[in-house]
């Protein structure tokens, strides 16, 4: 018997795009909003999600003219091996280490509320063991997991109604994005919460339906800005908007408001549960890496391109020590991932519109 | 003669052995391996259960094992006919179809073992079935028990497992094959599947997974799974085995393949999903209300069997904060006198927990029971008043443990609290980072776990939300249409059988 064919379903990549883009920038997200948008800042989404939307657009072409045909084909078909490969090496550097970092992220937060005396490269080489592990399985169990974890994580939404009591329409004011605002760089500050629906472009072949595949994308980053819409419009109207800016990571602070009879301060608890969408962040982003770096080194076995990839990235990841400048480190790779997300797809439609000139 | 014609083509027609494609007798002319009543002596020597008899007035010589033939069977079909019979009718009274001519040496030791009668008259052999060995009655499931619907199980003959699923699929769709594992036990293996029902790659893989096993000896339907199933390192049981007919029956008409072990009352069913151990043929016994609510409650046992515990650990050792003041007191005041750190006087609890239920398990039932009080109420009271372990960590442990037993598989529960140690380690050094770890692994891990190379996370993973309405509740039966995405059944749909 051989063995059942796995595709990923449009509902998978539906759930694996919701989960790459819900990274560690939702923790502050709402702080960002009203930092560099001002008062309803949280509005401010629906003019991301309308940029990203726009990028899938883009990334609907490169599927649509290259007829489901892998990125990696494209450019090596169409561009010098030396320029393809740059461009392969850029990419695997942005990747792996946004990978990388986010994990440092997480964990020195984690660290921070939990564990002061921990070293975080400690947590992170744990988290870094568990990545491998679901790297190395392929990416028909990433999404396979991503799913489970999906269900694990979305549940969680559900806990904003515990604030329904405390919510000050009030606080919301009638002024849309006044105050001391920022945005063109804060913009893509916050935008980089959005990152992550661009590594559909390597998904494209594993697609097993390529007509719903776009839509799959689009109903993925629907999903992550009604999420992110939920949490900064309850952010927004529990927190006054002074408090709003002081706080470092907002949702922390009001998950910690959530009290049951038996057990309370749930933040350290949920915080945890976020491991689940941070894992695929890191899984997801690492896995491109290792994709490409395929094309650069077709011979060499996957799992120790992954060795390579995590122990690279881990050992890098020791200069960044302290939250600071981790977090000036995720913001530079943001900006760069932002770069990718537009550039590769619109390097490859001008490729594609050249070969289809010729 | 291949494996595959051994299996299919039976040279002798057993009775029971219906269900084979047309019996071939392979003639040969080999003379080597003629079977000659001195060759069969020497095979049975110091076999003192072999039996020898000659009627010389006959010229016939029977041998046979006793023990492994029926009363009746013997005295009709032999003992009655060759004692009213003369020399010169034996050649006729041969020829009937019951007696089956064997021109080779192995076939007429393996008929022997296999409970038949040797006759050798002149230069001729002969073999028929008098096979009726001694089992137990049929009686109810010790570890599948149910309060609702069919009470009878699975023994360890397996003529009798396949009478009991025959007696409930009166179809001739129903269709059973042979298969013979262990080099020496040559345990006999009986492949059920509903033909139209069944995709027939998960019974072709079956077969040749069985096929392949290189062993001398499988005892139960338990060990045999081991040898078959697609990740034999993993912790959790791939295929699930059942003694209970009406979950076997269930089974087969969902589009699974059985599989039964003679001499086991485990029948195995394949595939299957992780899902799946969590429910039972009850369910659809009550209202569907009661049978969702029943599963609901099985999901929630796993749950808290599984996090419980080192829940405990990891809020008593790290996150203090997390207990609202009014409960701090208490638990602060019951841990005072405990000189460990929770994790240890955890593990220590959960240890005492796994002992007492395996001291239960192996010892008699009123004895067992005895073993619960003493471990339970005396051990667990003097463990608290000698400062060993704390009142609030006998409940959470307690509660784990009697969750565990909620899920209705021995063995998945089983799985389950092996697991629970792992994650109390990691919750102990960790917290709640590591418990969430913890569960992370377990997840990646089942994410890659096939079972008959279908997805063991079905219907989560591969997602297919019909199946929820069978898996997480119990639908009413106009909405169970359907049967499993699992099975990719050719005839899926379940009210539309009659064409």
């Amino acid at each position: 018997m051989k063995k059942v064919k796995e595709r990923l379903a449009p509902f998978h990549i539906t759930i694996l795009i919701f989960m790459i883009q819900t990274g560690v920038v939702i923790f502050s997200l709402p702080r960002l909003l009203a930092q560099n948008f001002g008062y309803n800042g949280w509005l401010a989404i629906v003019i991301f999600t309308c940029i990203s939307t726009f990028n899938i657009f883009l990334i609907s072409l490169v599927h649509r003219l290259g007829k489901g045909i892998s990125i990696f084909d494209i450019l090596e078909n169409s561009l010098p091996k030396f320029v393809a490969y740059t461009i392969y090496f850029v990419m695997i550097s942005i990747w792996s280490m946004l990978g990388c970092i986010v994990a440092k992220q997480y964990v020195i937060v984690f660290q921070m509320i939990a564990f002061p005396t921990t070293h975080p490269m400690f947590f992170k080489a744990l988290v870094d063991i568990i990545a491998y592990l679901l790297i190395t399985k392929g990416i028909y169990n990433i999404s396979k997991a991503a799913t489970s974890f999906f269900w694990i994580v979305i549940w969680m939404v559900l806990l904003l109604t515990f604030f329904i009591h405390d919510f000050e329409w009030g606080n919301l004011t009638p002024y849309l994005f006044k105050g001391s605002t920022s945005f063109l760089k804060g913009g893509l500050d916050c935008y980089t919460a959005f990152l992550g629906y661009e590594i559909a472009l390597l998904l494209i072949p594993f697609a097993e339906n390529h007509k719903k595949f776009i839509k799959a994308v689009h109903i993925g980053n629907l999903i992550t800005a009604i999420t992110y819409l939920l949490v900064c419009f309850v952010c927004f109207g529990f927190f006054s908007f002074g408090q709003l800016t002081r706080l470092k990571y907002p949702l922390l602070d009001l998950l910690s408001f959530i009290k049951l009879p038996f057990i309370e301060r749930l933040e350290n608890l949920l915080y945890g549960f976020f491991l689940f969408t941070m894992l695929i962040t890191i899984v997801m982003y690492c896995w491109s890496a290792i994709e490409t770096l395929q094309r650069i080194l077709p011979k060499v076995k996957a799992n120790w391109l992954t060795v390579f990839v995590l122990g690279t990235t881990f050992l890098i990841a020791w200069i960044p020590d302290v939250i600071g400048k981790v977090e000036k480190w995720l913001q530079f790779l943001g900006y760069a991932e932002a770069c990718v997300a537009f550039g590769l797809p619109t390097l490859i439609l001008i490729i594609l519109r050249i070969r289809k000139g010729h | 003669m291949s494996i595959f014609q051994r299996i299919f083509f039976s040279r002798t027609k057993k009775e029971n052995e219906l269900f084979l494609p047309l019996p071939c007798v392979e003639l040969t002319n080999d003379r080597a391996t003629f079977p000659t009543l001195q060759h069969t002596l020497d095979n049975f020597i110091n076999c003192c259960d072999f039996v020898h008899r000659t009627l010389p007035e006959i010229n016939v010589d029977l041998v046979y094992f006793g023990h492994l033939l029926g009363n009746d069977e013997f005295m009709r079909d032999i003992a009655t006919p060759f004692a009213n019979i003369q020399a010169n009718e034996v050649g006729q009274l041969l020829q009937r179809s019951q007696y089956h001519q064997i021109l080779d040496s192995k076939s007429l030791i393996k008929g022997i073992l296999d409970g038949e009668v040797a006759i050798f008259h002149k230069e001729n052999v002969y073999l028929i079935n008098a096979y009726k060995p001694d089992s137990r009655t049929v009686q109810q499931s010790e570890t599948e028990s149910v309060i609702t619907g069919p009470h009878d199980s699975f023994l360890e003959t397996a003529a009798i497992n396949l009478s009991l699923i025959r007696r409930r699929v009166k179809s001739s769709h129903l269709k059973v094959l042979k298969l013979e594992v262990g080099e020496v036990t040559k345990s006999d293996v009986y492949i059920l599947y509903i033909d139209g029902i069944v995709n027939m790659e998960y019974v072709n893989e079956l077969v040749k997974r069985i096929k392949s096993i290189e062993i001398d000896a499988v005892h139960d339907g338990n060990m045999l799974v081991q040898y078959i199933d697609d990740c034999p390192n993993s912790l959790f049981p791939l295929f699930p085995a059942s003694e209970r007919t009406d979950s076997a029956v269930s089974r087969l008409v969902a589009g699974r393949v059985l599989a039964i072990l003679d001499g086991s009352p485990s029948v195995i069913s394949a595939p299957a999903s992780f899902f799946e151990f969590f429910s039972s043929p009850d369910d659809y016994y009550q209202r569907w209300a009661l049978g969702t609510a029943t599963r609901a409650l099985r999901f929630i046992a796993f749950l808290v069997t599984v996090t419980f515990t080192s829940l405990y650990v990891s809020v008593t050792t790290y996150h203090y904060e997390m207990i609202p003041e009014t409960l701090l007191l208490t638990i602060t005041e019951s841990r005072s006198r405990v000189p460990f750190p929770p994790i240890y006087e955890a593990l220590l609890m959960e240890i005492m927990i796994e002992l007492l239920r395996e001291a239960g398990a192996r010892l008699p039932t009123k004895i067992g029971q005895t073993i619960g009080i003493v471990g339970g109420i005396v051990i667990g009271q003097a463990a608290v008043q000698a400062g060993f372990t704390s009142n609030i960590l006998i409940i959470a442990v307690a509660s784990s443990a009697i969750a565990s037993f909620v899920i209705p598989s021995y063995i998945m529960s089983a799985s389950i609290r092996l697991i629970r140690f792992g994650l109390i380690i990691l919750a102990g050094t960790l917290g709640n980072l590591g418990l969430m770890m913890g569960i992370a692994l377990i997840i990646i891990h089942l994410s890659g776990l096939t079972s008959l190379n279908t997805s063991y996370l079905t219907p989560i993973s591969p997602m297919n939300f019909k199946d929820w309405r069978d898996v997480f509740v119990r639908a009413p039966f106009w909405a169970l249409k359907e049967r499993p995405s699992q099975s990719r059944s050719p005839n899926l749909i379940r009210n539309k059988m009659k064409k």
